[in-house]
């Protein structure tokens, strides 16, 4: 399965860009989006799930245009919106029943299909209860659970792991991971953690724009010899803050860790080269970009 | 609408009716009548339009942050209350505004003379819709999401004090608790009449009544001086709307309903998973069967029944049971044109969010990203509510089939149809379901009251029966079309 996106522009308005002349092609596997808001990760997702029409540029899967034949790409989709919600009064039965009859998915296998879904993201035992009732993880479980229930090809998920707890978060990496293999899986998060452990390959954004992609091996050597850390008086970090783009920084003592990135040649004293992680590229590019 | 509120004498319906009388086109008649319809009128539909300031907040749970700031419960009210004011007094200026440009376009050759439009707009609708606009923080805090019991103790209550300012006779007492302040207007009206024509005529009446041409006489009205006591009555009402918001703030809930429903009954235990929340097995996909595909539209159309049935208070569906039943036994002429109509308006708010919940529920994304949505969702929240709506009718439809009466049966269904195309067109043009609520209450109001150009459901007698229906059929087929195009442009454009 290739899904070939080429030249995409999506214009709100005069002044407003979602997306500008955005090109990219994938196969099966995981795609991490990385981007600070407002760089049109969502915008993307809008328009490969078929709910956005671009202003400009094509959508190919697997040779057929998705923009002209949404039905071709909607029977195989599994979109987990970011701030999608729910019928209050119907309980985890009924919607998925529901979401199953927008997927076109039915049959005497639909409760079977139902239950193995809930049983697997826990909530079997709520079930029955009206939805409006249930906390902010489980509507996001649920929300897992209806992108999974026409055995989607493609699936794209608009920041999955927010409202889940650390335990959830987790079991929900080795979901996705078990299912890259015969899916193409788009991922969207503002937590690079979750996108470290699970993406084959990285799209770094920025303002509509594709600034990089590629394996996280590949994104992580844009910021090679560029992260150093330090120990800072804290007294004197607002003048180290204006100096230096900081990554992060941690209390130690009396004084403060500070992780930055610099050119080898203009450094703060004392600092030390540190193996630069996915976080700290993504910072770098986006930093850099602005 | 402002535009209709003070007719031409050429014209074939009064707005303030006096039988055999009409006023002169001077400034006093002009601005005195507009500013008595945009009370009335206002009084009657403002309340549908501000009544759910505060549910936006607990929609869009700016409740709970608002909760946690200093504000008093008193003062968050009031805002409400002012905005509310705000929203209905804009559209006082657009009727004051339109009345004075309709005075100079008719040019009937009276002098313009200002005071006489601001001066009854001040008076009678600034007062009027002060209240109106406390009356609907007070409503949201005592009835809270029950719109429909909201609608109905307001209008019942809009009822009875329509019909004492219609009653005879005037006195201090009846000034002073005339919440519009029509009574004193009236009464100096009739008392014109009376030393212009020597005659006892009956207190005017408000409301469009088409009655065609008929003799009549023209009086010069010249307004009223107005008294101390009845302006201290004004003020004294807009008094009264702030002390009920002073008096609604002891009750208000400040968003928090948990504590409200446990002094009432226990609320199910939120059930606390141990262990890993997603399971540990994870999804097993190897239990899961084939997919197996269907593109029909009937588990919609079962959800949307099911979401129908469910929404609002289930006590309320013994008043349904109740219309529903009376329809049974109650003579045909009675059911069809009283209890019918009623009874779906009585369903406004099951109705009205037909094609905008999946919106206001953010679940369009769901729903627009399926498989074909506009030839399968759309057709079943339609068909949904049709089912509804004939279902309520079924005893007028049973007795009129006894009867073979197949001119009825049609109207009946063409107008099943056209309360819920609109519902669904108005709802996906202008996004929301307050202009449906508005527009199906004054269609509902002018058929109980026998305006014929507004019969829906065939209750009256049309001289050409076939044109009646292509009407209607017409109306309904422009309906669905809109909704459908529109529809399918935004199901693309998030």
């Amino acid at each position: 399965m290739v899904l070939e996106i080429k030249n995409l522009t999506k214009k709100y308005n005069k002044h407003k860009t979602g997306l500008t002349d955005y090109s990219i092609t994938l196969e099966n596997g995981i795609l991490g989006l990385l981007g600070p808001n407002g760089a049109g990760k969502s915008t993307l997702m809008k328009i490969i799930s078929t709910i956005s029409k671009p202003t400009q540029g094509t959508l190919f899967l697997d040779g057929i245009d998705i923009v002209r034949n949404p039905g071709h790409i909607r029977k195989i989709l599994g979109y987990l919106p970011q701030d999608f919600g729910v019928y209050p009064n119907l309980n985890a039965y009924e919607f998925l029943k529901y979401i199953a009859a927008m997927k076109g998915v039915g049959g005497r296998g639909l409760n079977q299909r139902i239950e193995v879904l809930l049983e697997g993201v826990n909530l079997m035992a709520d079930a029955k209860r009206p939805i409006g009732t249930y906390s902010g993880g489980m509507k996001q479980r649920i929300g897992i659970a209806q992108a999974l229930l026409n055995d989607p090809k493609v699936l794209i998920f608009d920041e999955p792991t927010v409202g889940l707890d650390p335990e959830e978060r987790v079991r929900f990496r080795q979901l996705i991971t078990e299912l890259a293999d015969d899916c193409i899986i788009i991922l969207s998060s503002h937590i690079v953690s979750d996108i470290e452990t699970i993406a084959d390959e990285v799209a770094v954004m920025q303002g509509g724009r594709l600034i990089t992609k590629g394996s996280q091996q590949d994104i992580m050597k844009h910021a090679e010899n560029k992260v150093f850390e330090v120990l800072v008086a804290p007294a004197l970090m607002p003048e180290f803050k204006s100096k230096y783009s900081v990554i992060d920084t941690s209390r130690q003592q009396d004084q403060v860790r500070v992780r930055y990135i610099s050119e080898l040649n203009a450094t703060a004293p004392s600092s030390t080269p540190v193996k630069a992680g996915l976080e700290d590229a993504y910072l770098f590019l986006t930093q850099s970009n602005v | 609408m402002a535009y209709l509120f003070v007719p031409l004498h050429s014209a074939s319906y009064t707005t303030l009716n006096v039988p055999g009388f009409k006023g002169a086109y001077n400034s006093a008649w002009a601005g005195y009548v507009s500013a008595i319809m945009t009370t009335v009128m206002l009084s009657m539909y403002g309340f549908l339009l501000v009544n759910s300031g505060i549910k936006k907040d607990i929609d869009t749970e700016v409740g709970l942050i608002i909760a946690c700031t200093p504000i008093s419960d008193f003062s968050y009210l009031l805002s409400k209350m002012l905005s509310n004011l705000m929203v209905l007094l804009t559209i006082v200026c657009c009727t004051f505004v339109v009345s004075i440009i309709m005075f100079f376009m008719r040019g009937s050759g009276y002098a313009f003379v200002l005071a006489n439009f601001v001066v009854p707009y001040l008076i009678l609708a600034v007062p009027a819709m002060f209240l109106v606009a406390s009356l609907a923080v007070l409503a949201e805090v005592f009835l809270g999401k029950k719109n429909v019991l909201q609608f109905l103790i307001y209008f019942m209550l809009f009822g009875i004090t329509m019909a004492a300012i219609n009653s005879r006779g005037a006195n201090n007492l009846m000034t002073l608790i005339d919440p519009f302040g029509l009574k004193t207007i009236t009464s100096s009206i009739a008392h014109e009449i009376s030393s212009q024509f020597h005659t006892d005529i009956q207190n005017p009446s408000f409301g469009f009544i088409f009655s065609g041409q008929k003799p009549f006489k023209v009086f010069i009205y010249e307004g009223i001086h107005w008294q101390l006591p009845f302006l201290i009555s004004r003020l004294l009402w807009v008094g009264v709307s702030i002390l009920l918001v002073y008096f609604s703030s002891f009750f208000f809930h400040r968003f928090d309903f948990k504590q409200t429903a446990v002094s009432k009954k226990p609320v199910a235990e939120v059930r606390q998973t141990n262990g890993p929340n997603l399971a540990a097995a994870g999804i097993n996909r190897s239990l899961m069967p084939p997919v197996v595909t269907d593109y029909s539209i009937f588990p919609f159309v079962k959800t949307e029944l099911l979401l129908l049935i469910r929404k609002g208070n289930k006590w309320f569906w013994l008043v349904n049971i109740g219309l529903w039943l009376a329809m049974c036994f109650a003579p045909l002429a009675i059911a069809h044109a009283y209890l019918l109509p009623v009874l779906w308006f009585l369903q406004v708010t099951r109705w009205s969010d037909l094609a905008t919940k999946e919106k206001t529920n953010r679940l369009h994304y769901f729903t627009f990203a399926a498989y074909r949505p506009l030839f399968r969702i759309l057709p079943a929240q339609i068909l949904s509510g049709v089912i509804l709506a004939i279902a309520m009718a079924l005893p007028l439809l049973l007795r009129y089939a006894i009867a073979a009466d197949l001119y009825s049966i049609v109207n009946l269904i063409n107008g099943a149809v056209l309360v819920i195309v609109l519902a669904v067109a108005i709802g996906i043009i202008t996004g929301g379901k307050k202009l449906y609520e508005i527009i199906f209450f004054m269609l509902t109001y002018a058929v109980i009251n026998k305006l014929s150009f507004a019969d829906y459901l065939g209750s009256m007698v049309h001289g050409n029966r076939i044109g009646y229906i292509v009407i209607l059929t017409g109306l309904n087929a422009a309906a669905l079309l809109l909704s459908f195009m529109v529809r399918s442009y935004q199901s693309r454009h998030l």
